[in-house]
């Protein structure tokens, strides 16, 4: 039996530290894990819980982030909670064993601390890492703070394990800048985390010997398509099982979560769409913008990166004018991955707006806020004209001469 | 663990199989008599994870499976892992009391080739025993990709003929030795390392009892000729066993604990490797008068290998 | 030759491999797992193959048959119940119970010939023909005992 965990009603918790408490309260069966900055914290601290007696699982420390992966999915596969968390180059080596966990439908949860990809090899944070899983055939959840990660966490067992779903579900996060930022978060008390969780209920377990099951099974030219159609209709349906486990999850804690955030979009003009802790930067410059040079701005960010909320997404953004969809990461000789998504969604509607790229941020650099002010200026200068006024794609806070590409022929 | 009796054959052949057919190896394939033999000398429940090889290739093709225990296959290289992982499991919900069949007796047992084993699992496994997961590995040694066609391993043995290391007119094939996993795995802290060959089934299926019953990571390495790639008729998977260890290519042997070291088979009459070489097309080049070399040069290795194993198995050390 | 009475209930070797129903994407498995049993089986080390509910992903329903060209013919006159093919066999296609050798099992043989080659009496009780051989011809063309020194 795991001994409680006495917490304050408000405590001074980084994103990772957050991450850990949940799986804690979750009461994780197994963490098969290997570090890697700047998810490292999450699985020693779970290891510190398990040492302490805070959690009554099994830790088991493997020799790479493949394996790692390898680990989660044999004990997923014999009928408990699991979870682990990786970040970057760790979790390109898990690639491979990502899409087998989601193939046997298999609801792991992986805290996803982002990082940059090498080469050239760095630690600090983009959306590289995010953006390599985003055909795993996973649920990608994304937070914005500390806050966020602890409450996603939690509703990723949830929403993971929903007889309707089974499917793994990533938290991802910023690497330091939330992952390694004290903040004040709320925890609920074990028993309430516990409770909204629930117990786990296996499905198609290894450890039923009454009912013998094999996982991993070949299928050719004459099966594979059809398991890769009901695995995407399962990921496109689990939409509102999400969204009734946020309502469930606000009347528990008024913290309301949603498919797609939505920030002074009411009577917005223009529009950032942004990822992890980017969006807290937007809301501050929408607001001054919004106060002193009368630019109505407004930020959409999807909080389920996958399924993508093409639906929630377009609703969101069909009455602005002008959007900026702004990737974090190097786009590889292609637009961005918001850009080409966001672009596809709202050409669907009738207004279709102007929907234009920026590339910021690689490696940990720092998005300031003038050069958010700056980008919404520009989308208003598009909203104004009707038209892209811009190239397409522009990297911004890069030093050097202008980065830029394509040019608009809608005009 | 239930253990069947391995006292005789007639004995053994009451277990009921839990390895069934219709599988897809080919006919004549070791593999499935030495998957066979580990299922029927025990009644333990089993989890069996399997990498991508021959034998997951051929015995869980959708929608039908061959294993009438759980089974798991992930990738080429992570069964071990799996089967660590699903190891972990147990126990946790062991102790949390969430196990449906709390009291039934349960054995996880990983399968690889050696492809899977010697070259791209080498990592999984080794990390797998290092940490004392209660498991048995068992690999599937038939010296060379045969899945994917007959391409070297790292447990071909020298101047074989595989596709990536072709023999040719300037060339006789493969030119490096075989790994020696069996000393790799005691090294790694396997509480019970052992090398069986089906052709030996008691021999065989005692080893398997006894990595069974040891708590803790086992390693076997199970000779198993490959009809296909070794290039021999189907009806000789047997005969071909029996020169592989009675010119003691394969030496049957066990190390208990990573030093005790026994001498589980001594042929009666030691035949030459020139014959066990004979009886396979991959490696008629060998024959040949410039090839002659790698034949002799063979024995003598063999040779100084059986004479090591036997001042070891006397050292006690 | 006694099998078909023993395990005439089963389900063995219903299925040619590759004529199963083709199911829509609504109807494959879960995560595309197979069950092996339709009942509890939790005592199934226990329970010989005739006494078991297979599941119909268990490939004992299905058969190889037709991979064979060759097959082997058994004659019960001269088998000393040894198990020496039983223990060889590599496609779980040799029927003993009881210590008994019953027959094969064609359904699941794909013909290698090991179960022949391993057979110890003299003259073996387990010869290889060709597959639509009549099984009464072959049993009438038996050979006889060979002398040792043929050997």
């Amino acid at each position: 039996m795991a001994l409680k965990y006495e917490l304050q009603e408000v405590e001074v918790w980084d994103g990772n530290y957050a991450a850990s408490h949940a799986l804690r309260q979750a009461q994780v069966d197994v963490v098969a894990a290997y570090p890697i900055t700047p998810s490292t914290p999450v699985v020693e601290n779970y290891g510190q819980f398990v040492a302490d007696g805070y959690v009554d699982g099994e830790f088991v420390m493997v020799e790479s982030e493949h394996a790692a992966m390898s680990g989660c999915v044999g004990a997923a596969a014999s009928g408990g909670r699991v979870a682990t968390a990786t970040s970057s180059q760790g979790f390109a080596l898990m690639v491979e064993v990502l899409y087998q966990a989601s193939g046997m439908r298999l609801p792991i949860v992986l805290n996803l601390v982002n990082r940059a990809l090498a080469s050239p090899l760095n630690v600090r944070g983009d959306h590289s890492d995010m953006y390599l899983g985003r055909d795993a055939g996973w649920i990608m959840l994304d937070s914005f703070n500390a806050q966020e990660t602890y409450d996603l966490n939690l509703c990723a067992f949830r929403i993971g394990e929903h007889r309707d779903v089974r499917l793994p579900v990533m938290v991802n996060q910023d690497g330091f800048i939330t992952s390694h930022t004290a903040q004040n978060v709320r925890p609920l008390s074990d028993e309430d985390a516990y409770k909204f969780v629930g117990v786990y209920e296996p499905i198609d377990e290894l450890l039923d010997f009454a009912k013998p099951v094999t996982y991993g099974a070949q299928t050719e030219e004459d099966w594979h398509f059809e398991h890769k159609a009901r695995q995407h209709k399962a990921l496109i349906d689990s939409r509102p099982v999400i969204e009734n486990i946020f309502v469930e999850f606000e009347k528990l804690t008024g913290r309301k979560y949603n498919r797609v955030e939505s920030y002074m979009m009411e009577d917005a003009e223009v529009a950032i769409v942004a990822l992890g802790s980017t969006v807290e930067s937007a809301r501050v410059v929408a607001k001054y913008l919004r106060d002193n040079e009368g630019i109505k701005a407004g930020i959409v960010a999807p909080r389920v990166i996958r399924p993508f909320p093409f639906d929630a997404i377009r609703t969101a953004l069909e009455n602005c004018k002008a959007i900026g969809a702004m990737d974090r990461s190097a786009p590889g000789g292609a637009l961005g991955m918001l850009f080409n998504e966001v672009s596809a969604a709202v050409y669907t509607t009738s207004s279709r707006p102007i929907v234009t790229n920026y590339i910021y941020g690689l490696g940990g650099r720092d998005l300031t806020l003038e050069q958010i002010k700056d980008i919404y200026r520009e989308l208003k200068k598009n909203a104004d004209a009707g038209e892209i006024t811009t190239k397409i794609q522009q990297f911004v806070g890069l030093r050097g001469p202008k980065l830029e590409f394509f040019e608009t022929r809608r005009g | 663990m239930a253990i069947t009796s391995t006292k005789n054959l007639k004995e053994f052949s009451t277990a009921n199989d839990r390895f069934e057919g219709a599988h897809l190896l080919c006919p004549g394939c070791a593999h499935s008599m030495i998957v066979r033999e580990l299922m029927n000398c025990t009644d333990d429940n089993l989890v069996i994870a399997t990498n991508t090889g021959c034998l997951e290739v051929s015995t869980a093709v959708y929608p039908y499976t061959s294993w009438d225990t759980s089974w798991i296959h992930i990738g080429f290289e992570n069964a071990a892992t799996a089967a660590a992982g699903a190891e972990a499991m147990y126990k946790a919900r062991k102790r949390k009391g969430t196990l449906k069949n709390p009291d039934a007796p349960v054995k996880f047992v990983a399968f690889g080739g050696d492809g899977s084993t010697y070259d791209i699992g080498f990592q999984w496994l080794s990390g797998a025993v290092e940490r004392g997961h209660d498991f048995t590995y068992i690999c599937l040694d038939n010296e060379n990709y045969a899945n994917t066609g007959g391409q070297r391993s790292s447990s071909t043995p020298i101047g074989a003929n595989t596709t990536t290391a072709p023999a040719g007119r300037v060339s006789y094939g493969k030119k490096e030795n075989k790994k020696d996993m069996m000393a790799i795995m005691a090294a790694n802290g396997a509480h019970y390392v052992a090398q069986v060959a089906p052709n030996k089934w008691k021999n065989m299926a005692q080893a398997f009892q006894k990595a069974l019953a040891t708590e803790g990571p086992c390693y076997i390495n199970a000779i198993s000729a490959c009809t296909t790639e070794w290039k021999f008729d189907s009806k000789d998977t047997i005969h071909v066993s029996d020169l592989a260890t009675d010119s003691l290519v394969f030496p049957l042997y066990e190390i208990i604990d990573g030093h005790e070291l026994n001498i589980t088979y001594r042929p009666k009459n030691v035949i030459p490797v020139r014959d066990y070489l004979a009886a396979q097309g991959r490696f008629r080049h060998l024959f040949k008068p410039e090839n002659e070399h790698v034949i002799e040069e063979w024995q003598k290795r063999v040779d100084a290998n059986w004479e090591r194993l036997q001042r070891r198995e006397e050292a006690r050390v | 030759m006694g099998i078909g009475n023993v395990l005439s209930n089963d389900k063995r070797g219903m299925i040619e491999l590759g004529a199963e129903k083709k199911v829509g994407w609504d109807e494959v498995t879960h995560g595309m797992v197979l069950h092996s049993f339709e009942d509890d089986a939790t005592n199934i080390s226990s329970q010989k193959a005739e006494d078991r509910n297979y599941a119909q992903f268990n490939s004992y329903v299905a058969t190889v048959a037709s991979w064979r060209v060759v097959k082997p013919v058994y004659n019960r006159d001269i088998c000393i119940d040894c198990q020496n093919c039983w223990v060889y066999c590599p496609d779980t296609s040799i029927i003993s119970r009881d210590k008994q050798m019953l027959g094969i099992d064609y359904d699941h043989c794909k013909g290698c010939g090991v179960c022949v080659e391993v057979c110890p009496t003299n003259p073996k009780s387990l010869l290889m023909f060709a597959e639509l051989h009549n099984l009464e011809d072959a049993i009438a063309s038996w050979p006889e005992k060979k002398k040792k020194e043929e050997n």
